[in-house]
């Protein structure tokens, strides 16, 4: 491992930089022997300077001040004066887990992550894999495709919110083929439709990532496999999936977090108060700390399901490698 | 190790982001144009921020109004007025979160009567005196009714009234002249056996919004509270009162057993039941504001409706039970509050001034359908308008929704019974128990709100 490590931090420093740090040594010798140096004890740590007070403003602070906040009694009465709002220590994370509905949003945000990530691959492997080829109006193809991802969220959520309801288009136009859909905005069904239109505008990023796998694949690799006379199924499986392995895999965790992270879409689509069914993580912590004014038990809640998501989330990482060294992978 | 370090790494930042917008995502904040103190109303150069609703009705006319309002301030005081605009009340309880822990923000806030008891828990509004009293043109100059909402006593109040806008209950004369009825009914039980002879022929009895963010609860109130159960009471919550039992009964079953109601108004919001009974598709309509009633006097039923009082006597009642209150409507329409951290309060107050003295109050009337909050101005409008009758009745008949820093969970845990019973509404039936456990649920959302104030 450390000399897998070595050779990609090797790569990531700048060839120019690599000589120059060794420039008061001298000498090819010298820069050879620094090539090891530099990946062992010499880093040029200090170049993460900025970078690393950008996090501990940005990321940091706001995280211990939301663990601060988690176990305070924080509410309208004491708001005002918010530092020295009472203490409760674990009141809040006791309450946010027997007494609140955090687990059963937590199943909902992880199923609906879930599903949606899975209909999108398909969906983004396929539209990749038929815009890969040169034909006329690709460009317009594909630019077209993106059209769900570069919305805002918002717009997307308020027109498919119009296209819902009681007697919108979509009820009148499933009564037109003989299916009576019920309600879509309240009830069971409330759950689907988010499923639905986070699938409508998220499968575009899955497509990106797909296509940007495609792009990779050689051509000679095409060549080769035409040689063999590989059919296209085939050729499909296993020559040219592999190499989306990487992407995708990425793509999906990325995806996975974008889903639990979506507040908009239910917000919007829903309102408050929300049906149960769409009551997902951010959407329950927004309610509790900013309806409901309990700011301490919003806190204790985010923070709570920060535990119960990264669990899963590292599983799924070690399960495709994505946390280990590419070049140690391949 | 590196990479793996940097990805993992990069993973927790990706959940830390998340942690982040949910813990500290409270919208941006920005501070008013109040820089310098000012002891007298001398405002030359002084911006006051005034934060209000946007009007969704009557957007453009309103607009015109802060421009009005601005120039005519600057040359009473010197000083322009910048308003600045919510879209909900979910925006609008996000500013003043952040403005509260800021320490600034806007000067004036202009919010609906029901939210002015969790303002005042935050303790960061001006509790007004005698001398802020008279700044503003003296208490004497407010319709009383419209102050049962401004504080928790008489001495301890924060929030002016600003306008009102009391429920009322519009009817098509000519459905009910067909129907034999000459007059809507006193009692919840008498307006359902009306509805039901005048539903018929794609007409219903009733036009009612199910699937409002805002309209639903105040039914529940108003029944619960004629009933006798103000819902919360000093430190106990009465949500699961068979009273309000009874009322979600009476409000759904408009649905499910008297089918006085069309199916679809499951899905609908105020302005679709308005449009239906502007149409003459139905016989009653309920309001929870008055604001539609400018939309009313030019719809296709302008010439054939009148406004009546809502019951007054509960479900299952014919007459006032002991201890309930013959509650018209609730103490409705918007107050103005002033922040404590303002450095402009003195012309804050004189802004207050100018917006509930005669001149205004009659503009906001006739431009956007809200009552006056003046006495001179209200007896005016009463006098030019006698159609008016009944809703100035129900304002002066109205109840304050209780003065409780819990009010405003209560009231959402209220909203929520009906938006999870939504679905077997459309269905058709209401079961009970599950009913009676949503208001268990409810009660105790209420109850444990109320456990924290101290």
């Amino acid at each position: 491992m450390p000399a897998s490590s070595a050779e990609s931090a090797g790569q990531s420093v700048p060839s120019g930089l690599a000589g120059k740090t060794p420039s008061g040594r001298g000498g090819p010798t010298a820069n050879v022997r620094h090539r090891r140096g530099v990946t062992a004890s010499n880093r040029p740590l200090w170049m993460l300077i900025p970078g690393g007070v950008l996090m501990i403003l940005v990321i940091v602070v706001p995280i211990l001040l939301g663990l601060y906040i988690s176990v305070l009694t924080l509410d309208q009465y004491t708001l005002r004066q918010w530092l020295s709002a009472p203490f409760t220590g674990l009141g809040n994370y006791i309450e946010a887990v027997t007494d609140s509905p955090l687990l059963k949003s937590f199943w909902i945000s992880l199923s609906f992550a879930v599903l949606s990530t899975a209909a999108t691959v398909p969906l983004g492997i396929a539209a990749a894999l038929a815009t890969q080829n040169h034909f006329p109006g690709r460009a317009v193809v594909r630019s077209v495709f993106l059209i769900p991802f570069v919305m805002p969220s918002f717009v997307v959520a308020t027109v498919w919110r119009t296209m819902f309801q009681p007697d919108g288009v979509i009820v009148s136009g499933l009564h037109s083929v003989g299916i009576t859909s019920g309600l879509w905005l309240n009830g069971p069904n409330s759950y689907w439709t988010l499923v639905i239109v986070e699938i409508w505008a998220a499968w575009p990023f899955i497509y990106l990532l797909a296509l940007a796998g495609l792009q990779s694949v050689d051509h000679d690799v095409h060549e080769a496999s035409a040689l063999d006379g590989a059919s296209w199924w085939p050729k499909l499986r296993y020559v040219i999936f592999p190499y989306l392995k990487g992407p995708v895999a990425l793509a999906c965790v990325i995806a996975t977090l974008n889903h639990i992270n979506n507040f908009t879409l239910p917000f919007v689509l829903f309102g408050v108060p929300a049906p149960e069914d769409v009551q997902t993580l951010p959407f329950l912590t927004y309610i509790t700390s900013f309806e409901s004014f309990r700011f301490g038990l919003g806190a204790a809640m985010a923070f709570s399901s920060l535990i119960l998501l990264a669990i899963p989330l590292i599983i799924y990482v070690r399960a495709v490698k994505l946390d280990v060294d590419e070049g140690a992978d391949k | 190790m590196e990479t793996r370090k940097t990805r993992l790494a990069a993973l927790t930042a990706g959940v830390a982001i998340t942690v982040l917008a949910l813990t500290a995502c409270s919208g941006s904040n920005s501070p008013s144009g109040s820089n310098s103190p000012s002891d007298s109303t001398n405002g030359a150069g002084q911006t006051l921020t005034v934060y209000i609703g946007a009007d969704g009705k009557y957007g453009p006319q309103q607009q015109q109004w802060f421009k009005d309002v601005s120039a005519a301030f600057q040359t009473q005081t010197g000083a322009t007025v910048n308003f600045q605009t919510f879209a909900s009340g979910t925006e609008e309880l996000t500013k003043i979160q952040t403005s509260v822990v800021a320490n600034q923000g806007p000067d004036v806030y202009v919010m609906g009567t029901t939210f002015t008891p969790t303002a005042y828990s935050t303790g960061a509004f001006v509790s007004l005196t005698a001398d802020d009293w008279s700044k503003v043109g003296g208490k004497d100059k407010f319709v009383p009714a419209t102050l049962g909402i401004s504080g928790p006593s008489d001495s301890d109040q924060v929030g002016i009234p600003f306008n009102s806008g009391p429920f009322a209950m519009a009817y098509n004369t000519d459905l009910l002249a067909k129907a034999g009825i000459d007059k809507p009914a006193t009692t919840w039980d008498g307006l359902v056996a009306q509805a039901k002879k005048l539903t018929g022929n794609g007409v219903y009895g009733m036009a009612i919004a199910y699937k409002d963010n805002f309209d639903p609860w105040k039914f529940i109130w108003a029944m619960s509270r004629q009933a006798g159960n103000p819902i919360i009471s000093g430190k106990v919550a009465k949500v699961d009162d068979p009273t309000t039992l009874k009322a979600y009964q009476t409000y759904f079953g408009w649905l499910t057993t008297d089918h006085v109601v069309d199916p679809a108004s499951v899905g609908w919001n105020d302005g679709q039941a308005l449009a239906a009974f502007a149409s003459g598709k139905a016989a009653f309509f309920p309001m929870s504001t008055t604001s539609n009633i400018p939309t009313l006097s030019t719809s296709a039923v302008k010439d054939v409706y009148k406004f009546a009082l809502m019951p007054v006597v509960p479900p299952g009642a014919t007459t006032l039970p002991a201890g309930g209150a013959g509650a018209t409507s609730i103490v409705a329409g918007n107050n103005i509050v002033v922040a404590k951290y303002s450095k402009n309060q003195d012309l804050a107050f004189a802004l207050v001034k100018y917006l509930t003295d005669d001149a205004n109050q009659q503009f906001m009337y006739k431009t956007f359908g809200v009552l006056p909050v003046n006495q001179t101005t209200l007896k005016a409008v009463v006098a030019s308008t006698p159609a008016l009758g009944p809703i100035l009745d129900a304002a002066a008949g109205s109840v304050a929704t209780p003065f409780s820093g819990a009010w405003a969970d209560t009231q959402l845990a209220l909203m929520n019974v009906v938006v999870q019973t939504i679905p077997d509404l459309a269905k058709g039936s209401v079961d009970n128990s599950k009913l009676q456990s949503l208001l268990t649920a409810a009660q105790k959302t209420a109850q444990s709100s109320l456990d924290k104030a101290p």
